[in-house]
């Protein structure tokens, strides 16, 4: 299998999680839209959480390194409603109060995904999670990484998952 | 609850959003005697003074990860101080893999927890830790 074929593969573990994590602490399902392959680094939210993961593949035999990043934005709004759900207060603005939610949510996801990459012969060394706001900015992927886009619906507004990915020998 | 409301209890995470959410759960669960430490490296201090001052936590929550001192060391850390090898502590990590429960219970963890949680499997954990 080539390192595209393992991406798909790669990506399902961080969507179970998401979904598990925002029913969880979020008290929201997470509604799967079409991924897509993106080509530009412009966030699709306002507010990005962070994290990167590299590791180990092993599989039928063969071992290769590789590298990935998890990126998990949010336009303001739903970012102050999931805010508010998580921590039962009201916010409606980014105070300093909500500054790490994005990244303690996608240090959930990507511990529960972990567990499950694991299964697939991916051993993982997680980073600490770090923040972007601001509207339209970029998002500062690895070089040679495939990035896909996965959108997800939820009561609080729209959620932009990417997952990028690469392999090396 | 079976437990008194005014347990002295220690909520122990880098993230203040998660220590928020964590007594925000306690407090549903109906206890009132909650302090928070940002670190395993604050929380150290904490219990040390709590217990010259003759008032010791009786119950410390303590997330895994953090940059200074992590949850596994401040456990351990605990089970070393004489008077405090049974003080309950539950741990709390992100990463759900079988091998961090092995190493914590080795460590002497009373209990184990893995987020994502709700204010009911918490609850759960606690009550299997007094009971």
């Amino acid at each position: 299998m080539s390192g595209e074929s393992h991406f798909i593969e790669f990506s399902k573990p961080f969507i179970d999680a998401a979904k598990n994590v925002f029913e969880t602490m979020v008290f929201t399902t997470l509604e799967t839209q079409k991924p897509i392959m993106k080509n530009d680094s412009v966030s699709r939210g306002d507010v990005s959480a962070i994290l990167g993961l590299s590791g180990e593949l092993e599989k039928n035999g063969s071992k290769c390194q590789y590298k990935a990043m998890l990126v998990v934005s949010f336009p303001y709004d739903t970012y102050f409603k999931v805010a508010s759900a998580m921590l039962g207060e009201a916010y409606t603005a980014y105070v300093p109060d909500i500054k790490d939610l994005g990244g303690e949510i996608v240090n959930m996801i990507m511990g529960n995904a972990k567990r499950d990459l694991k299964t697939m012969g991916y051993s993982s060394n997680m980073a600490i999670p770090s923040m972007i706001e601001g509207k339209d900015h970029s998002i500062n992927y690895p070089t040679g990484t495939h990035v896909v886009l996965i959108p997800f619906k939820s009561t609080h507004g729209p959620i932009y998952m990417e997952i990028c990915y690469s392999e090396t020998e | 609850m079976a437990l008194k409301a005014d347990i002295k209890i220690l909520v122990v995470d880098d993230m203040s959003t998660m220590r928020k959410i964590i007594k925000n759960m306690l407090s549903q669960i109906g206890f009132t005697n909650i302090s928070e430490a940002d670190d395993g490296a604050t929380a150290w201090p904490m219990i040390e003074n709590a217990i010259k001052e003759g008032r010791p936590y009786e119950f410390i929550v303590s997330d895994w990860n953090m940059p200074q001192l992590s949850g596994l060391d401040l456990l351990k850390n605990v089970r070393s101080t004489p008077g405090l090898e049974k003080l309950p502590f539950l741990m709390i990590t992100a990463e759900a893999e079988q091998g961090n429960v092995v190493i914590a219970v080795k460590a002497g963890v009373s209990n184990f927890i893995v987020k994502p949680f709700s204010a009911q499997v918490l609850k759960e954990k606690i009550d299997k830790i007094f009971k």
